[in-house]
């Protein structure tokens, strides 16, 4: 297990690596140049350019430039901000920093047991008019944006009926919307999952068996059903993961949420592209985090992982 | 989703064309159906759309400045008094072309990468199988917003962005597709006949591989309109004047409280086409893929 566990890890190197060669080469090719946007209108003062392009470090040779950003990277630094000079990223994205695996966190919380409970409700009343409904509106819980769905769920909440607060942060009534919204994916998507994983254990010889020997029908479901559908939907939390924290740029500008998400987005309209690949790079280093749990934790349920091939990845 | 389908295949009677033995159970599938006519409707609207709309979708209005939907603009007006429905209509053939560009360019580059890798192996394979790894590393819409961040917003960027972040995983299905054709005994048939590799690959391979990317791709248009949408509506995307459903629904939302219309319209435009989509997506990969046909 332990070697497994290594190999796993190490195998997250080239991929770490490669994020941040992205987010360099980026940073690099981003339209503009931003010392000339940081003078504005002192653009004339050549001293003071000479001055802000040492201090950025712009000055120096491409392959320099990267060394200091690989290792400024390491000890937590990301350079300095392009919108607010002299001012390090790290210090911009601060106050946002736990913003969004929050809202993340708690949507995952939420819609994993709501979408596991749907999917057995459904599965067990297979092709009923129950069945059929759910289905479809699994389809569009998992297919449209969650902004389309927030026009309809916002008017009908907050405008018409006056429950809950447009937008903004920081009470409980203003997260609820948010985090509703973040979750449906989830729920739909362990849904479909769980109700196509039941459908296959339920014609398992070993359900007959249980089945045969006079256990309840329940006992079955719950006891020996259940535990063998959670198992491969163990590996989906990653992908969950991933439309979580893309879902977060978009929730957390849609009601004004002050997240990393909404701060990435701001950031490219301001031309602040290290605060923007900042907050990539860290996201990516989150994802692949979350991944890595959910191989050794998969490896340590089902050894079959850890001794034959990877998983299937990404379908 | 089929339902009680397996007597009828086993009937079958022989000779039969297997072109309307697939349309019967298309129709049988609820569904599939459903989703079929919402994608006829939004294609018939989108390719109409220019001789459908009852105003231009740029001109400005005064008077109808965020306007109550009313016989002379049926789903009302926006913020500078353009015709919701016109913009609809335009941004329907919009999100189209974006999907069937994106498309185009990853089937024909992930087809053929997928195949030479698949084919030959070795470090091609290697190489390519990195490069998919490593798309696959970061979320699907993140990479996306780095390369829209790095080209600039714009149609072409929306493009390009979701055509980098799609094909690896049409090259990798193509590539397991070709791997396990490469042990077909038409292609050992072909290689001891002395074919050349590119004649094998375009005349023998690809055939086969055909099939299961039309499906692969029919469920990945319900996905490409969704990421232009959450492009254009983050404003990185399609730009104004064009319409997008994505910016319309951003510029809706604002004004949610008071007009509801442009907001509203916009969603259920969006919605529908993807759900159709979905559902068409789904009812084809049911009923072409032989594992889940009789279930």
């Amino acid at each position: 297990m332990r070697a497994y566990a290594l190999r796993r890890a190490l195998g997250l190197l080239p991929v770490l690596l490669a994020a941040v060669v992205l987010t360099f080469v980026a940073n690099q090719f981003v339209p503009g140049d931003p010392i000339t946007t940081l003078l504005s209108d002192r653009s004339g003062d050549t001293a003071l350019e000479a001055r802000l392009r040492a201090e950025y470090g712009l000055d120096r040779p491409l392959w320099r430039q990267f060394g200091t950003y690989v290792g400024g990277i390491l000890r937590g630094d990301f350079g300095l901000s392009f919108r607010f000079a002299s001012t390090p990223v790290i210090d911009v994205i601060a106050p946002g920093l736990l913003v969004s695996p929050l809202l993340a966190g708690s949507a995952l919380l939420i819609g994993v047991p709501l979408g596991v409970a749907l999917g057995i409700f459904v599965a067990l009343r297979r092709n009923s008019l129950w069945d059929t409904l759910v289905v479809l509106l699994l389809v569009a819980g998992t297919s449209i944006p969650n902004f389309a769905l927030a026009a309809f769920l916002v008017y009908l909440l907050s405008v018409r009926l006056g429950w809950l607060p447009v937008a903004g942060w920081g009470t409980l009534s203003q997260a609820i919307l948010p985090v509703l919204l973040l979750a449906i994916p989830p729920i739909a998507y362990v849904a479909r999952l769980s109700r196509t994983y039941m459908l296959e254990v339920l014609q398992q010889d070993y359900i007959r068996t249980a089945r045969a020997k006079g256990l309840s029908r329940r006992l079955v479901v719950y006891r020996h059903a259940l535990r063998n559908t959670l198992v491969p939907l163990l590996t989906t939390i990653g992908i969950i993961f991933g439309g979580l924290l893309s879902g977060t740029f978009v929730i957390e500008t849609l009601f004004n949420i002050p997240g990393l998400g909404r701060m990435a987005i701001q950031s490219i309209f301001a031309r602040d592209y290290p605060v923007t690949m900042a907050i990539v790079l860290l996201f990516t280093f989150f994802y692949a985090g979350i991944n890595l749990v959910v191989d050794l934790l998969y490896g340590v349920i089902d050894p079959r992982i850890r001794l034959g091939a990877g998983r299937a990845g990404r379908a | 989703m089929t339902g009680p389908g397996a007597p009828a295949a086993a009937l079958e009677i022989p000779g039969q064309r297997a072109g309307s033995d697939f349309w019967r159970r298309f129709q049988r599938s609820r569904n599939a159906r459903l989703g079929g006519i919402l994608v006829v409707l939004v294609t018939l609207v989108a390719l109409g759309g220019p001789w459908l709309t009852p105003y231009p979708y740029e001109d400005t209005d005064l008077l109808a400045v965020w306007a109550e939907p009313s016989p002379a603009h049926l789903l009302g007006g926006d913020a500078l008094g353009r015709d919701v429905l016109s913009r609809l209509i335009v941004g329907a053939r919009i999100s189209l072309l974006v999907a069937v560009s994106v498309l185009a360019l990853t089937l024909t580059v992930g087809t053929l990468a997928g195949m030479v890798a698949g084919y030959f192996g070795g470090w091609v394979d290697a190489l390519l199988m990195r490069v998919a790894d490593v798309v696959f590393a970061f979320p699907e819409l993140i990479l996306a917003i780095v390369v829209a961040a790095m080209l600039g917003p714009g149609t072409r960027t929306v493009i390009v962005a979701l055509a980098i972040v799609w094909w690896p995983g049409i090259a990798r299905l193509t590539r397991s597709l070709t791997l396990a054709l490469r042990t077909e005994l038409f292609v050992d048939a072909a290689v001891v006949s002395g074919t050349r590799p590119l004649t094998i690959l375009l005349r023998h391979v690809l055939p086969n591989v055909v099939p299961p990317l039309i499906v692969r791709a029919s469920i990945g248009v319900g996905f490409i309109v969704m990421a232009e949408a959450t492009l254009s509506f983050l404003g990185i995307g399609v730009q104004e004047p064009l319409p997008t459903w994505g910016g319309m629904i951003r510029d809706g939302l604002v004004a949610l409280r008071t007009e509801p219309y442009l907001a509203l319209s916009a969603s259920a435009a969006l919605g529908l086409t993807i759900v159709g989509f979905n559902l068409l997506g789904d009812g084809l990969r049911d009923l072409l893929d032989p594992r889940v046909r009789d279930r």
